[in-house]
Formats: structure tokens, C-alpha cells, sequence
């Protein structure tokens, strides 16, 4: 039995403050006895029926101290003939509690003596204190704040008292962030006064809760546990609109809409007399469930986890229960059976959905959104910008037009070849099929038993500068069968794929070359009639391809393939053009082809029309001389080639596709601002009955139950609570003991970190014990007196004095108290990673401050979406001042959340344990993040602007604006100057590497002469929004 | 000796490990659960050593590599042999067979006939297993392979069924297995993260897209979730410094934060900022050790020769094998590959054969290159997917075109070095690779045997999460299968 000193010391610590010491103090049930019965027994003598062993159960007292012939399990008052404690303390393996094949460890010496303790003073029982409607306990008149109070109290038996208040520009950034979450505006920190008086806080909270981002920032709370999401989840992740629904919560939480009345609407908004729309639009919160449209998948199935989910969401958020454990059998723990369950379910079970996905998923309300056309002007205004924008490359295009356009001429003169017959450096096959080169570069095959084949064309350098395309004949032959394309029996081929392979000569890589076109002079249709365009030849599908069977089968037919990218090969370098031949008809191959490459692009290859350049080279030579050349070329000509030359413009490409952008955020804006389909509650006409289903499977149908609450938390008759309206006030009832509890639980947490009680999802028996159990029912009571009034709560909270802590700890208190259970400080914590995101874009200025809408999307790595889904879909960050939106409106793809949240919920069910964790991931994410970066490069030239001379005068403004105050002058001398120093010499000794790192985002470098500044200030700003105490709750 | 893993007993562990990390324990990254309660954190030397700690009883396995085959490759085209069929083709599934299975809904209530398998088998090696003609380097290696073919699941639809053979549930939000390990035994590589996965690049879009929940950690801290190793030029996302930022102005810029940083720790005593620091650091070091890893210009011709042709292209399942024999040669715990597009419900002589050309060399070679660097004896390698396929045809039985619905009552999978016995078939399915006729193994004895080769007792390791102590083998029993242990 070894156990290093540190970890003695940790568990040590946990028994100061974790228990209390017991031996000499009234055993209390609640808080000493019932979690050692409930861990260690309850899981086989609790309220399970089905997991009942020896027909004994220990969570009830009257089960306990029952005589069972001659002897109880405990006996109040004494110890000695209470066989529980025989049973536990035993040292013969086979009467020891809990058995070793439970896994379950031998209970502890100190708990054996609290059960002893507890069993000598009468072994008190009491009712789980959760289950218990909470009662304001008594605050004398005079204390300050009751909160303040009742935290005092929990310090007095260790000689405590609160920490110190915090510095003032600390206490206005943790408001800042708590009530709005945004770091708080210069001009507030330094307007504040040095020494605030109470109203001067007062009016700061009255300040920030009358902004409109109070309501975002609850919003994110919200929307973490309504599992939010801007998609299905699962197979196809089909996009659903519901956001109108998001921007009713902010609302709501901006209005004060009271706690029950946002309760109800959300449960049953579509069944309150005379629903508004909004009223409905609320219902979509039990909507938020992800739906599975997968192929094989049962729509009933489906259907069936959407019903429970909506339960288990309302176990976790509103009643800190965890109902899912019901799904299959009765709680072990908690006394509710898997009847309860099903009975909740029930009030679900009626709603009129089929369990389709996708845009099937009805009901629907059409909703048309108030927030929408902001969206619409911003979009308009963009395109706009960037459509002068583009007029002006254009302009500038035009010009440089006429010089390239001569150039060509004398190249048409030279004479023009349109394709350069491949002739193969070497050529192989996968399977076995013999090739050989013919003359005028025809390749032929020979006759061969495999079914399937792959054939690879090796190119070296051809006479190119670069290729484009790629074009492919296929000839039939009368050695062929019936004088047609391959020696198969049908005499066809098909062509299932085809990929360009680079190699370069000393590295064993090979990259793929992207083909972005693929056009043909006919399609067929093969036997298998997947087999038809020259198109299914660009994927990885050998179920799909190219075939000319059923077309005329004597000529040549030719297919033509453009590259995504041109592709220029050095001399090192070599390419394979692979022609995969794997269909499921056996020896169709090609048995005559041959392969051609051009260095045009554009519509060149992506039609089998003569290129551009041909026809220019038709034209006579009267009509080429270079004075006239322009007005001698008509008008169709001269566009086919000046859109050619455009193709190889790249400012002009840019503007093109920031237009092209522009114009299609436009529309998908113009399309928000009509009705949206809000998926929505709305009950079908004839009700489904409801079943227990077995072991939780659809579709094994138990008993049949009917709608009913769970009685151990608040007992009511079937008639009372009758409709899911009903159940929504059964939920907000005053005498429910859990709701009030558990929202203020998690309220409490947004503030300081960790909720009153530590497992905000588990008020259950198995749930911690609160660690201030009077201030949680104080605010409980607080909170539903005042009317369930948020804005209220949130006040009471930050303005105690408990709130108001300064969060340094010393190594005394750390050590005493390393969770901060006592409150005996404030507490610091990071920020959650959305709230780092939107505080660097309010720091350095480029907040769109906009409220509501259609989602944007914010700067994601390329490829993250493609990778996942195999190229499905495409992330397109959006442009213009839509990027820098607050992230609460960024778009969330269910199946793969949004990568700058490095630790969010995960939005596929409902969550209220925030996730906080500290990897290497997060610091490259803060660190390269092209937010990050963008933010870095703004604020430094704002520092400069407002200081392009003064470098302390502008590391001050750098620190106010993201850290809210000033550099102390070890600071500024021994890191920030020096960081300055060294990456300004840097830069001025390299421009090229400045002008590479201050072009981000959205953002052109600066100018020559500033360069260098610009790049040494950036750093250092990024250096900022990187430190602890900037993405630091303080 | 107390025992490491019933930590996880205690209350509030995660701030109870960042506190005693966070106090002088020295590491940062890979905190290990099991190494914490064993008292190693107090010397600060445990991400530095190659030695497993903390685990229930001496392990077989090191690290385990799982080649992760999504989709539900058919065990009657590739390894389960079934001559009977031929006997039966186009005749109906008789009912005692089928005994009340569901289908899904693509093929429900339509008949069901047998379909033969499209494929040839043969006997291979000393063992002489029987592998499929469409997977012969898999079969040349048989010897070195221990088929269970007596796989079973109970979930019928893809996402379901993935999650279920990768989290233990069915329903996303458990830690996935991948995530359990890198908790329960932490990393022996302070450079890189301990769990890593490797997706294919696919040119074609995928009907199973492949969730990011299939490598989550669920409710166990995100510092345990797989991170995904791309083939772009940020193989980790955001690892690249931006363009411009030279690699000496980072350390210096890292080196500013990090004083800054130490200041803002000593006015706070919050032990986080240690931590926060050892991030930013660990971070850095990424950023070298990420490309070294990715960059294989140093592999010499044999080893491409070795994995086949599709090993040189970057992103294929081939080249992520080569990297996949890197990491184990790095020490990394646990290494995932996922190869999508297994799901032919038509055309499988077309369709199924080319997943399988684009795995067969490179599965093969990895067994083969790890056993001949002597680290197959300590790495598990594990070849599998979610479910298999069912005997009927599905569409034309007698066409080419026809193809197999999922089938989720058996299935093969195999594993190699680790711990397993080689050379072995494990299990088997009835005449019509329907039904598990002897020796099943469920999906969770499945986890429960990988837990016990890596030294992990199932039974005895549990995270407790909102007052209930989850296990990766859940509630409704699992056993490690004995029979397979070498």
C-alpha cells in the first residue's frame, strides 16, 4: 500500500472540505449517509425492482429497520445488532458488502464509523433534499446581501472571511463578459471612477443589462442546452432554418420575458389560447433534436428517439435529473420507475412528425424574420463594392488585353496546333493487359482474358509551357469485335475513371492533379445503365463512367478533360495519366486510343469546339496585321478571347470571385429575409398511444401508459397535468422542487465558473450535495418570488460581494480549498472559447455588432468540411462585414462544430457541465487562427494610428484595449519593447516576409514605408490576445 | 498497491488532476489518470518514459492500431467461406434462418434470396485460414492474423452501429475508445498527442460521412479526444505559423508570452497558468514534430514498394498506414484509421473490389513492416467496421449489379501481434453467414478484450460523470475473450 505523498496530501484536502469532520458533530443524512448508501449499495438493494438482490432495499427507512426474521438490517440506536454494519466491516469475502464482483471497493474506515455514529443517534432518515421544495432561509435584517451572508456563514469554521474586492478594471471586465459577453470598451474602463461607489456598480449592471448583448450571451447558454444546431446531424446533415427560433431567445432573455413564461411558450406555445407566431416559433426548442434521414434507417425508429430525447433534454435543463438511465429500466438511484418515464414521454409521443429528416421533418411554421433584411442591405451594399471593384480590374484587363492579344497573333501565324499528341515516356497496366504504341501516337491493347484492367500512360515533359487539358480518342478498329472499340463480347468499352498522378523524379510521393471538367462528344447508355457520361469518370466510383454504347460505333469518339488548375511539369518531373477500366462488364477496354494535351484553357477545355486560338489562326493574314489586328477581329472572336486571357488574370480572377461571393450571400440573404421553415411543436389529430418500451428498444412495446408527472418530484393527478401545456407549468410550478434550483444553478455557473452544486446535471442521489445549500434555496425562493424575473437574478448575484472577490489565491487557501467550494475567493476560469473569439474581434474593432438573422460563417481551416464528408460539402467563410458577426450566430454543422470552438458543447444533446479544457490544440488555434491573426493586424493599425511614434504611448493602447489596462513599466521594458525591437529589425530586413504576414483575412498589406511596423506591432498584438489573463475570466 | 484506476471514484477528478498537475507534477500534456493515482506525477518524469504505467496487470499490448473500415465490408464476399451457397442461390432465405431479424428499411418486405458470394476464396499459410481472392496480400499473411468471425452487433444503420463499435453506445456522447485509453494510459511521446486518427482521402462524397463523435471524448475532458491528422498542408489544424512569421520569431514571441505569462501566475497563484504555459510549449514542439512525422521523404523505395503504389499518393489509406507504422514507431497510445465507402448494397464485384485494392497491400504491409521492426509484439492491430452484410441479394441476385444490405447479427473482423493469438480463426457464423453458430463476440467483448491486452480490467475502469460511473463496456456485461489471448 503505496501512495506518494502528493496525492495523500490532495486526498487530504477533500476530506477538509468535502465532509465534514463527523465524529464529533450531528450525523446529517442527507449529507453523510445517503451518498455512502447510495454509491455503494443502492446500485442492488435501490429503487430498480429488476436489479433487486436478496429482496432488500436500503432507500427507504422503513424497508431498513423491518424485522427480517430475527434480525434488521439496521436497528436505530444500536450499532452493535445492526447487521449492516457486520456486513460492511466483514473479513470473510463471501458476507462482505459491497461483493468484490461488484467492483464496488470495501467502504473506508471513516465512512464505517459515520454509519456507526448515525446508527447510534437513531439513524435519522430524511427525504432527499433535492426532492424537498426549498425554503428561504432566514437572512438577518441587517447583513449587506443576503448571498454575502449565507457565504459567510460556510466561512466562519475556518476563520474566513470574503477576499478582498477585486481591482476595479478587473470587477468592470468580469461584468463586461459575464452580462454581455464582450470585453468592456476603453472608454468605460478609463471614465470609471478610481474609488466606485455602490451605485456606480449599480449603474454599470443597469448598464449592461439593458444591452442588447445580455441577450446573446444568455442566448449561448441557452442554446448549448437546447442542442442548438443549424443542421440534422447524422447521414446527409441536411441544413434546417431554424434560427429564427435562436433570435426569439435572445429576445426573450433582452425583453426579461419571466423564467415561466419562456418556460411554457418553449413547452407549449402552439397550445396557449390565440398563439402569436412567436408564441409557436418558441415550441422549436423541443424541436432542436437531431434528425437521422440515413437510408435503411426506420422513420418510426427515428421518430421514437426524437420523443425521448426531448424527455432527457428536459430532465437534464429543467430538472437536473437523469432521466435517460429510466430509458431501460427504473432508476437505481433516484426514485423514478421506467413507467414515469414513458409517462413523461407520452406528452410528446402525439406531436404530428413522421420521423423523416431533411426537409421533411414537419411540422413547420412559416416564419418570416424581422432581422433578416439588415442582412439583405449589408449583402446589397457588398455586392455593390465589390462589383466596382471588379469593373475596375476589368478596366485594367482591358488594357493589358491588346499586348497579350498580338502576342498571340504572331503565335497564330507560326501556326497553331490546339493539341500535342501525347507520345508515352512508358506505358503499364494493373492487371496484365499488354499496350503498344501504333503510329500518330494511337495506343493499342491486345486481347486478354482479365475482366478489368487500368491503364497508365507515363508523360515526361511535353513541348508545353503548362497543361490544361487533356483530350481522349477512342477508335474503332475492324480487328475489334463487330469493327467497334474493344475485343469484348459487346465490342463497347467503358471508361470508369480517370486520374493524373505527378511524380517528381528523387521523391517517392506522387500527388493527384485535380481534373475540374470532363465533356464528351456522345454519351451512351451501357447495360448497366449507370454507365453513361464522360463526366462519372472524375470520382472514385467505379460503379459510374463513361460509355458510347447505343452510339453511332464506326467513328472516333473524343472526351475532353480540363484541370482544375493548370499544371506547368519541370524537367524532373513526370505524369500519369491513369484510364481505370473497372466496370462490370467484363473486357470492355479500350483496344485504340490515343491522348493529347493543350495548353489553352477556359472554354477551350471544357468543349470540343475549336478552341479560340484556332479560329484566330483561321483568319487571313490581311486580317493579322498587327496596326488593324483588334477591329479586324469581330465581335464573338474577340470576347471567346478575351475571356480566355481573363482566365489567366489573377487580380481580375480575385474580383471575380469575391463578386461572385457577394452575389451569392446576397441571395442566400435575399432568401432568409422570405418565410423560413421553423420547425415547430403542433399535435397530430389522433394520438398515438404510448407504451413502456422494453429495455428502451422503439419498438418492443410494454405496457401502455398514459400522460403523467413524476410523482417524486411533484405529485399530481393525470387530470391536472392532461396536456403538454400543462406540463410546461408543472415544470415552472412553485412547488416543483427542482426547476428554480436548477436554473439558478446554472445561472450561478456562468458567473463563477462552477454551480452551486457541482454536477449541474445530476440533482439526484447520486449528485453532489450543494456547497452552500441555503444560498442555493435562497436564490431558488429569490428567484421565483420576484416572478422568475432573469435580469433580477443576474443582479443579485454580481452584486454581492461574493461576486465582486478578488480571484488571486495564496497557497495556503489553494491548499485548503483548491475547487473553491468555500467561495472564499473569486474564481478564475477561461473564458468559454466563443466569448475569446468575439472578445479579440471587439478589441481590435472589427465587431459587426448586428443582432439576429441567417448564419454567417466564420474564417475555418479549407478542407475540414471536404475531409469529413468526402467533398459533400464546402465551407465558404463568409466576406465583407458578415465574417466579423458574434459567433452565437455562426453557422453550426452538427457533425463537425465549428473548429475555432476548440472545447464547446457538442450540440447533439442537451448540455450544462461546460467544457474547459487546456491542450496545444487551443494555443495553435489562438495562436494561427485566421481571426486571431486578422484581429492582431487591425489592432495594430489602430495602436499605430493612435500612436505612430510614441511606442509606449502605443503599447498602452494595445494593453487598454485588450486587457483593459495599462502596461506596468516592468512590462512594457523587459517584454513588450523587446518583442517590438526584435521583430521590427526583423521586418525591416525582410519587407517581403512583412508584407506576407500583415496580408490576413480580409486585409491587403499596408504600404511599403510601414511595413515592417505594421508586422513588429501585429506580433506583439498577437502575442496579447494570446495571454492567460486576456482569455481569463478574473 | 493501490489501484490506479479506481481514482476515477474520486469526486471531481479533472480539478483535482489540473490541481496536482498544475502543482510542481511536471506534466502537462498525456495527464495520466492511471500514473497519477500510482504516484509517478510527483517525479515529473512520466510523459518522458516509454514505460506503461498504472495498468491493472502486466499489458500485452502497448498501443493499438485500428484500421477502421466504415461502411460494413461483407464477410461473405471477403473471409467467411460459405460453399453451401452456391446450393442455394436465388432460392429463398429459409425462415428458421432469418428467425424475425430486422431489416432495413431499404429491404424490408422484399423477398429474400440468397445471393453466393461474387468472390473465390483459398487456403492460406500453416493456418490455413480462408481468405477471399479479392484481399491475396491479407491472405499471404494469414498466418500472422487471428479472424474472429463470430463478430456480432445490434445496431442495423450506419451511424448507430459505428458509434456503438467505437463508444459502446449507440447514441453519440460517450468517449470514444480511442479517448478512453488516451485517459486511462496517457501518452509515452512528449511531442505528439496520444490519439491520433488518419481518415482517407476520398474523391467521391461518402453516404457515411465520418463524425467527429466517432473520436470524441464524450464526457472526458477534450484533451482526450483523437486528433485528426489531415493530409493538407496543416496536417493538425491551425499548426502552422502564418506566412511571414519565421520559426526563431515565434520562440521569441512564445518566449514574451511566457514571461508575461509567469508574471500574471505569480500575482494570481492560479496553478492553470502553469499549465497554460506547458500548452503554448507543447504547441511549439508540434509544430516540429507533426511535420517530421507527416514528412516521410526520409522512407526509403522498399517501404513504398512494400505498402503498394497508393502509398505514395498523401491522404490515401496506404500512406496513412506508412504513418500509422511511424506513430507506433513514436510511441503514440492509440492510432485510428478510417476508410470509408464500404457500403455496397449493388454492384459489389466493382464496387467492393476497389476498397479493397485500396487496402489490402497496405493493411498486409503494415502487419508485415511492424513484425519485421519488432513492434507488431507490443502494438495491436485491429481490422474491422460497424457490421457486415447479409446473405440475400439485394436488388437482381443474379446480376452483377446486385448487391448486400447491412447485416448486423454477424460479421469477421481480425487482429494482429498485441497479445492475439496468430495463426487462428476465432467463432463461426451458420451456412448462411447469418447467425453466430458458436463463440460470439459481441462489440463489447470486443472492447472488453482490447482493454484487458492493454492492462485495463473493464470492469475496474469507469469515469464518473454527473454522479454515474460510466464504462466503455457499459452496464449489460462483457467478457474478455480468452481463447484469442497468445
Amino acid at each position: 500500500m503505496t501512495m506518494k505523498f502528493c496525492l495523500l496530501t490532495m486526498v487530504l484536502v477533500f476530506a477538509a472540505i468535502g465532509d465534514k469532520d463527523v465524529a464529533a458533530d450531528e450525523v446529517d443524512f442527507n449529507r453523510d449517509i445517503r451518498p455512502i448508501i447510495s454509491d455503494n449499495c443502492f446500485a442492488c438493494h435501490g429503487f430498480d425492482k429488476d436489479a433487486r438482490k436478496g429482496d432488500l432495499r436500503l432507500d427507504q427507512r422503513a424497508a431498513v429497520t423491518e424485522d427480517r426474521g430475527g434480525y434488521s438490517v439496521i436497528v436505530p440506536g444500536k450499532p452493535e445488532e445492526s447487521v449492516l454494519l457486520e456486513r460492511v466491516s466483514s473479513s470473510d469475502p463471501d458476507l462482505l458488502m459491497p461483493p468484490s464482483d461488484s467492483h464496488k471497493k470495501p467502504l473506508g474506515q471513516k465512512s464505517i464509523e459515520t454509519l456507526t455514529e448515525w446508527i447510534r443517534q437513531g439513524a435519522p432518515w430524511g427525504e432527499h433534499w433535492s426532492f424537498v421544495r426549498p425554503q428561504r432561509p432566514t437572512v438577518p435584517k441587517d447583513a449587506s446581501h443576503a448571498i454575502d451572508h449565507l457565504v459567510r456563514q460556510g466561512l466562519i469554521e475556518h476563520r474566513r472571511d470574503l477576499a478582498s474586492q477585486a481591482a476595479t478594471h478587473t470587477l468592470i471586465r468580469r461584468l463586461s463578459f459575464d452580462l454581455t459577453g464582450l470585453p468592456p470598451d476603453v472608454e468605460l474602463v478609463v471614465n470609471f471612477p478610481q474609488t466606485p461607489a455602490e451605485q456606480d456598480w449599480d449603474d454599470l449592471v443597469t448598464q449592461l443589462l439593458a444591452s442588447p448583448h445580455f441577450g446573446e450571451r444568455m442566448a449561448m447558454w441557452w442554446l448549448d442546452g437546447a442542442r442548438y444546431s443549424d443542421t440534422d446531424g447524422f447521414q446527409s446533415d441536411s441544413t434546417r432554418t431554424n434560427w429564427p427560433w435562436r433570435d426569439w431567445v435572445v429576445d426573450s432573455f433582452n425583453a426579461n420575458k419571466p423564467f415561466d413564461e419562456f418556460t411554457i411558450e418553449q413547452f407549449a406555445g402552439d397550445l396557449l389560447p390565440d398563439a402569436s407566431p412567436e408564441q409557436i416559433l418558441a415550441t422549436c426548442f423541443h424541436r432542436n433534436h437531431m434528425n437521422n434521414g440515413e437510408g435503411g434507417r426506420n422513420p418510426e425508429e427515428s421518430r421514437v428517439d426524437y420523443v425521448l430525447d426531448r424527455v432527457n433534454t428536459t430532465g437534464t435543463l429543467f430538472l437536473g435529473l437523469t432521466l435517460g438511465c429510466t430509458q431501460c429500466h427504473d432508476h437505481k438511484f433516484d426514485p423514478i420507475s421506467q413507467r414515469d418515464y414513458y409517462s413523461l414521454t407520452a406528452y410528446f409521443n402525439s406531436i404530428d412528425e413522421t420521423g423523416a429528416a431533411g426537409g421533411r421533418a414537419k411540422p413547420y411554421l412559416k416564419y418570416k424574420s424581422s432581422y433578416a433584411q439588415r442582412a439583405v442591405d449589408q449583402a446589397a451594399e457588398l455586392v455593390k463594392q465589390t462589383e466596382s471593384h471588379l469593373a475596375a480590374m476589368q478596366k485594367q484587363a482591358d488594357k493589358e488585353f491588346v499586348p497579350w492579344l498580338l502576342k498571340q497573333v504572331v503565335r497564330a501565324k507560326r501556326g497553331f496546333r490546339p493539341w500535342t499528341v501525347v507520345i508515352p515516356e512508358r506505358m503499364a497496366t494493373t492487371e496484365g493487359y499488354k499496350l503498344r504504341l501504333e503510329s500518330n501516337g494511337i495506343i493499342a491493347s491486345s486481347p486478354a482474358a482479365f475482366p478489368q484492367d487500368d491503364f497508365v500512360i507515363t508523360l515526361a515533359k511535353p513541348e508545353l509551357d503548362r497543361i490544361s487539358g487533356l483530350r481522349l480518342e477512342v477508335f474503332p478498329h475492324s480487328s475489334h469485335t463487330d469493327g467497334k472499340y474493344s475485343f469484348s463480347e459487346t465490342g463497347e468499352f467503358i471508361l470508369t475513371n480517370v486520374k493524373l498522378l505527378l511524380r517528381k523524379r528523387g521523391n517517392s510521393q506522387i500527388q493527384e492533379v485535380a481534373l475540374a471538367f470532363a465533356v464528351a462528344d456522345v454519351n451512351g447508355v451501357g447495360v448497366d445503365s449507370s454507365y453513361k457520361t464522360v463526366r462519372e469518370t472524375l470520382d472514385d466510383d467505379p460503379r459510374k463512367g463513361w460509355t458510347t454504347r447505343t452510339k453511332p460505333s464506326d467513328v472516333p469518339h473524343t472526351a475532353v478533360f480540363a484541370l482544375e488548375e493548370p499544371l506547368v511539369l519541370s524537367h524532373d518531373e513526370e505524369l500519369d495519366i491513369v484510364l481505370m477500366q473497372r466496370s462490370l462488364a467484363p473486357r470492355e477496354l479500350m483496344g485504340q486510343f490515343r491522348l493529347s494535351v493543350t495548353d489553352q484553357r477556359g472554354a477551350a477545355v471544357r468543349s470540343l469546339k475549336p478552341m479560340p486560338l484556332e479560329l484566330l489562326a483561321k483568319l487571313n493574314d490581311a486580317n493579322l496585321k498587327s496596326d488593324a489586328v483588334e477591329s479586324n477581329i469581330d465581335g464573338s472572336l474577340r470576347k471567346q478571347l478575351f475571356s480566355q486571357f481573363l482566365e489567366g488574370h489573377a487580380a481580375w480572377k480575385e474580383a471575380k470571385r469575391r463578386n461572385d461571393l457577394a452575389k451569392s450571400q446576397l441571395n442566400s440573404a435575399k432568401k432568409s429575409a422570405g418565410d423560413q421553415s421553423v420547425m415547430v411543436l403542433g399535435d397530430r389529430k389522433e394520438p398515438r398511444n404510448t407504451y413502456v418500451l422494453e429495455r428502451g428498444v422503439w419498438n418492443k412495446h410494454g405496457d401502455e401508459v398514459s400522460r403523467g408527472v413524476l410523482p417524486a418530484v411533484l405529485k399530481r393527478s393525470a387530470e391536472d397535468v392532461a396536456t403538454r401545456l400543462e406540463l410546461g407549468r408543472w415544470i415552472v410550478s412553485k412547488e416543483n422542487p427542482l426547476t428554480a434550483r436548477v436554473i439558478t444553478n446554472q445561472v450561478w455557473q456562468l458567473f463563477f465558473g462552477a454551480g452551486l452544486v457541482r454536477t449541474p446535471a445530476d440533482f439526484g442521489l447520486q449528485g453532489e450535495s450543494p456547497t452552500h445549500p441555503e444560498l442555493l434555496d435562497w436564490l431558488a425562493v429569490e428567484f421565483m418570488e420576484s416572478g422568475w424575473d432573469v435580469k433580477h437574478l443576474v443582479r443579485t448575484i454580481v452584486t454581492s460581494q461574493t461576486y465582486r472577490q478578488d480571484s488571486s489565491v495564496s497557497a495556503e487557501l489553494l491548499e485548503l480549498d483548491p475547487m473553491n467550494r468555500l467561495l472564499a475567493r473569486g474564481t478564475r476560469f477561461r473564458l468559454p472559447s466563443w466569448m475569446i473569439r468575439d472578445a479579440a474581434l471587439k478589441a481590435s474593432g472589427l465587431l459587426n455588432d448586428a443582432a439576429g438573422g441567417s448564419p454567417v460563417f466564420p474564417y475555418q481551416p479549407p478542407g475540414v468540411w471536404q475531409d469529413q464528408f468526402m467533398g459533400r460539402f464546402v465551407y465558404r467563410p463568409s466576406i465583407g462585414q458578415a465574417q466579423y458577426r458574434r459567433t452565437l450566430y455562426a453557422f453550426w454543422r452538427r457533425t463537425s462544430a465549428p473548429t475555432f470552438l476548440f472545447d464547446s458543447a457538442m450540440r447533439r444533446t442537451c448540455e450544462v457541465v461546460p467544457r474547459r479544457t487546456n491542450t496545444p490544440l487551443h494555443a495553435l488555434t489562438l495562436l494561427n487562427d485566421t481571426t486571431s491573426l486578422e484581429a492582431a493586424r487591425t489592432l495594430s493599425d489602430a495602436a499605430i494610428v493612435a500612436s505612430p511614434k510614441d511606442l509606449p504611448k502605443r503599447f498602452e493602447f494595445l494593453m487598454m484595449r485588450v486587457l483593459s489596462r495599462m502596461p506596468t513599466a516592468d512590462e512594457a521594458a523587459r517584454v513588450l519593447l523587446r518583442q517590438y525591437a526584435v521583430a521590427k529589425d526583423y521586418y525591416d530586413e525582410h519587407p517581403d516576409e512583412a508584407e506576407a504576414l500583415t496580408t490576413v483575412g480580409q486585409l491587403a498589406s499596408p504600404n511599403e514605408e510601414v511595413v515592417a511596423d505594421v508586422a513588429a506591432t501585429m506580433l506583439l498584438a498577437n502575442l496579447l490576445l494570446n495571454l492567460d489573463e486576456g482569455i481569463t475570466h478574473e | 498497491m493501490s489501484n490506479a484506476l479506481e481514482r476515477t471514484n474520486e469526486s471531481s477528478q479533472d480539478v483535482t488532476r489540473r490541481y496536482l498537475l498544475g502543482r510542481g507534477a511536471g506534466v502537462g500534456l498525456g495527464a495520466m489518470a492511471l500514473s497519477v493515482l500510482n504516484g509517478e506525477a510527483c517525479n515529473g518524469q512520466v510523459a518522458a518514459t516509454d514505460k506503461l504505467v498504472g495498468t491493472h496487470f502486466a499489458p500485452k499490448a502497448k498501443r493499438v492500431i485500428f484500421l477502421t473500415q466504415s461502411g460494413g465490408p461483407s464477410q461473405i464476399e471477403l473471409y467467411d467461406q460459405k460453399s453451401g451457397l452456391a446450393r442455394m442461390a436465388g432460392k429463398e432465405l429459409p425462415a428458421s434462418v432469418r428467425n424475425g431479424q430486422r431489416l432495413t428499411a431499404m429491404t424490408a418486405g422484399k423477398k429474400q434470396l440468397v445471393m453466393p458470394a461474387h468472390s473465390t476464396f483459398r487456403r492460406h499459410g500453416e493456418s490455413g485460414a480462408t481468405v477471399s481472392d479479392w484481399l491475396p496480400h491479407i491472405g499471404a499473411i494469414a498466418d500472422e492474423l487471428c479472424f474472429v468471425k463470430s463478430m456480432t452487433t445490434d445496431q442495423i444503420n450506419h451511424a448507430p452501429a459505428m458509434t456503438r463499435f467505437l463508444t459502446g453506445h449507440h447514441l453519440p456522447g460517450r468517449p470514444s475508445i480511442g479517448s478512453w485509453f488516451s485517459y486511462g494510459l496517457g501518452s509515452s511521446n512528449r511531442d505528439l498527442p496520444e490519439f491520433l486518427v488518419l481518415l482517407s482521402k476520398m474523391k467521391r462524397g461518402s453516404d457515411q460521412p465520418l463524425y467527429d463523435h466517432y473520436w470524441g471524448s464524450g464526457f472526458l475532458p477534450s484533451v482526450y479526444q483523437g486528433v485528426k491528422l489531415r493530409s493538407a498542408k496543416d496536417p493538425v489544424l491551425y499548426l502552422r505559423d502564418p506566412k511571414g512569421l519565421p520559426r526563431h520569431l515565434r520562440r521569441k514571441m512564445l518566449d514574451g508570452l511566457g514571461s508575461l505569462n509567469q508574471v500574471r501566475h505569480e500575482q494570481t497563484g492560479d496553478p492553470e497558468i502553469e499549465t497554460r504555459i506547458k500548452q503554448y510549449e507543447m504547441a511549439y514542439r508540434m509544430q516540429a514534430s507533426v511535420p517530421e512525422l507527416t514528412d516521410v521523404s526520409d522512407e526509403p523505395e522498399s517501404t513504398f514498394e512494400l505498402y503498394g503504389p497508393d502509398s505514395r499518393r498523401p491522404g490515401s489509406y496506404a500512406a496513412n498506414c506508412i504513418l500509422a507504422r511511424r506513430l507506433a514507431e513514436r510511441g503514440v497510445r492509440f492510432t485510428q484509421l478510417f476508410h470509408p465507402d464500404w457500403d455496397h448494397h449493388s454492384r459489389l464485384r466493382s464496387w467492393c473490389t476497389a476498397r479493397c485494392r485500396d487496402t489490402d497491400q497496405a493493411s498486409a504491409a503494415l502487419v508485415l513492416d511492424l513484425k519485421q521492426r519488432g513492434l507488431l509484439e507490443d502494438t495491436l492491430v485491429i481490422w474491422g467496421g460497424e457490421f457486415g452484410r447479409g446473405v440475400a441479394g439485394q436488388g437482381k441476385w443474379n446480376s452483377p449489379e446486385g448487391g448486400r444490405d447491412h447485416h448486423p447479427r454477424c460479421y469477421t473482423i481480425w487482429m494482429a501481434g498485441g497479445g492475439v493469438k496468430s495463426g487462428t480463426t476465432y467463432g463461426a457464423t451458420d451456412d448462411f453467414s447469418y447467425n453466430v453458430a458458436e463463440n460470439p463476440v459481441h462489440v463489447r467483448d470486443l472492447h472488453a478484450t482490447v482493454m484487458h491486452l492493454m492492462g485495463i480490467n473493464h470492469e475496474q475502469f469507469s469515469y464518473r460523470f454527473q454522479g454515474l460511473d460510466f464504462r466503455l463496456t457499459g452496464v449489460e456485461g462483457a467478457r474478455v475473450v480468452h481463447d484469442i489471448l497468445a
